[in-house]
């Protein structure tokens, strides 16, 4: 098996910031480069990796993560190359900044899922918690780019502040879903909770479940967006979400808004026939 | 060389780097992905006079496009690297955002060169114009009375080679058609291809320059023309009284040289004397195919 494998040593008691691991070039990294790599723990300060993870393998651009990471933070934060997969479920922030290369979770996500992600790839294959692709703290945009694809359900302000890039979800999906984004697009394959789309200025919300546009969105068609179809069948065929022919050869009520501002963001509604 | 009959003639067809694009037209039905395809690839036979040359490189099935719905397979042909966007807003311009319910999406992604297409219809979306990054490639979605049409931002250019060619050389009009539309048959559809003149062939080849007038770049090919068999210096042998020329481009020199093997062998049928090719003495164009070596023969 090629590849470098981390094995977590023993169960984590605290949470750790994995973010300064592979936020810097790894892809040619040696095992023992790696595990000289520094992560930081809030409660003792710079830690190398090797005395949380056994590092195995040989350098081939992939990296594989197992244990209960689910106190780990900012898992592949800031990847710009190659890909990491993680076996279980991980804590809040994972792929935050992620700029290139593909971040695998196989379980769970935290909150703040592809936080701030600006190119790249980051798959849940779970859940994600609330405000998955949206704005870091402070910051006034949230995704520049990339796609963060969540197989599960996501949690509120999905996509909250986008300003480019692709946020699609295979289950239910929160309240505030795209809140004051300025681009972007978010599909939600499930049932998109309250407030979708408020204050959202270009995005589009593709809504494949229920949806209640707000009062701010005005009725403007019924329409086949020829866009979506290459989106959704990329979505089912590349990622494996829930997208069926019906979807891609469907009609879609089309909603302009949000006229609290600029109006030019749009809800695309799926129609059954 | 002979091939069932039919001479082979020690010559070569001489052709000439150009730039090309590919583009994927698709529609909600073959209907309209035929009338989108043959207005995008009308009158473009010859850069003589019409700024590019088109065609049809293939149909493609729904399974083979974009949004899984009926397409075609375009290549765009020119001389020159800047005449390539010019050519195409104007006619993806007028043919395809014009038809109904099409698309037209890059059919080569990879190429490294990218000419703006898209980046320049938008403005007909007068500021209603929105884009979409799906796979890493940027689309524009225009609004327009009928819906949306979405169209690439940008296309692949790559070189490509145009003036492949052979002539057919018959006994008569009828045979000569006969053998030219047999030729046409076995060329279409393979990859990498276009014939871009009516039906993939010529009546009237021409040469370079003219006689008579000092403007024009080209008149008719006046030794293969068999009503001036007794007026000028004739190629034709006594028995020829017929003439006609297919013409194909390509992506490569190896799309040609396939495509010229199987349209020669298709035309090597009774009633037809030789098969020649066009050339300038190999003065003006840097690709060769020799018709000998193409056919498995050898040239002397």
């Amino acid at each position: 098996m090629s590849g470098l494998r981390l094995q977590l040593r023993a169960p984590l008691r605290d949470r750790i910031d994995l973010g300064p691991a592979f936020g810097t070039p790894w892809a040619a990294a040696s095992a023992a480069e790696v595990a000289r790599r520094e992560v930081w723990s809030p409660r003792s300060g710079p830690v190398p990796l090797g005395d949380l993870f056994t590092v195995e393998g040989a350098p081939d651009g992939t990296v594989t993560l197992t244990g209960d990471l689910q106190l780990a933070e900012r898992v592949g934060a800031g990847l710009t190359e190659g890909s990491m997969r993680v076996d279980g479920s991980v804590g809040d922030r994972a792929g935050a900044g992620l700029r290139g290369g593909r971040l695998e979770v196989g379980g769970n996500a935290g909150h703040s899922a592809g936080e701030g992600m600006s190119g790249g790839v980051v798959i849940v294959r779970g859940n994600a918690g609330n405000r998955a692709g949206a704005a870091a703290p402070g910051s006034k945009r949230g995704m520049t780019g990339g796609e963060l694809v969540v197989l599960g359900s996501a949690g509120d302000e999905t996509g909250a502040a986008m300003r480019r890039g692709l946020v699609a979800i295979g289950g239910t999906t929160g309240r505030c879903t795209l809140l004051s984004s300025i681009a972007g697009t978010v599909v939600a394959c499930g049932p998109t909770g309250p407030d979708a789309a408020l204050w959202n200025k270009r995005g589009s919300l593709v809504c494949l479940g229920s949806v209640d546009p707000a009062a701010t969105y005005r009725y403007a068609c019924v329409i086949q967006p020829t866009y979506l179809r290459l989106l959704l069948r990329r979505l089912r065929d590349v990622h494996g979400l829930p997208v069926t022919a019906e979807h891609i050869d469907g009609r879609f009520r089309r909603y302009s808004g949000d006229f609290a501002e600029t109006g030019r963001g749009e809800i695309l509604a799926w129609s059954p026939a | 060389m002979k091939i069932r009959s039919v001479f082979i003639e020690d010559t070569f067809a001489e052709a000439f780097t150009m730039r090309s694009a590919r583009l994927i037209v698709t529609a909600r039905s073959a209907r309209w992905v035929r009338e989108a395809a043959l207005k995008l690839t009308g009158f473009a036979t010859s850069v003589i006079g019409c700024k590019c040359e088109a065609g049809i490189e293939r149909v493609l099935t729904e399974a083979e496009t974009p949004d899984g719905r009926p397409g075609v397979s375009v290549l765009f042909m020119v001389m020159a690297k800047d005449e390539l966007p010019k050519r195409l807003v104007e006619r993806v311009g007028q043919t395809i955002l014009t038809c109904p319910t099409t698309a037209c999406y890059d059919g080569l992604p990879d190429a490294p060169d990218r000419v703006k297409v898209g980046s320049s219809l938008r403005y007909f979306g007068d500021g209603f114009q929105a884009s979409k990054v799906i796979g890493g490639q940027r689309f524009w979605r225009i609004p327009v009375m009928e819906g949306e049409f979405l169209v690439a931002e940008t296309f692949g250019m790559v070189k490509c080679i145009g003036g492949g060619n052979f002539l057919i050389l018959a006994e008569d009009a009828d045979k000569a058609l006969a053998a030219a539309e047999a030729a046409v048959d076995a060329m279409h559809g393979m990859p990498g291809i276009i014939l871009p003149f009516p039906g993939g062939v010529v009546r009237s080849g021409s040469k370079v320059g003219s006689r008579r007038s000092k403007t024009m770049i080209a008149s008719t090919n006046d030794a293969y023309c068999p009503t001036l068999r007794a007026v000028t210096a004739t190629a034709l042998p006594d028995t020829v009284n017929s003439v006609l020329e297919i013409v194909v481009n390509g992506l490569d020199a190896a799309a040609i040289n396939a495509s010229m093997r199987a349209g020669i062998d298709a035309a090597c049928r009774p009633g037809v004397v030789s098969i020649t090719a066009g050339n300038y003495g190999g003065k003006l164009g840097p690709h060769h195919f020799k018709l000998r070596d193409i056919m498995g023969g050898t040239s002397a």
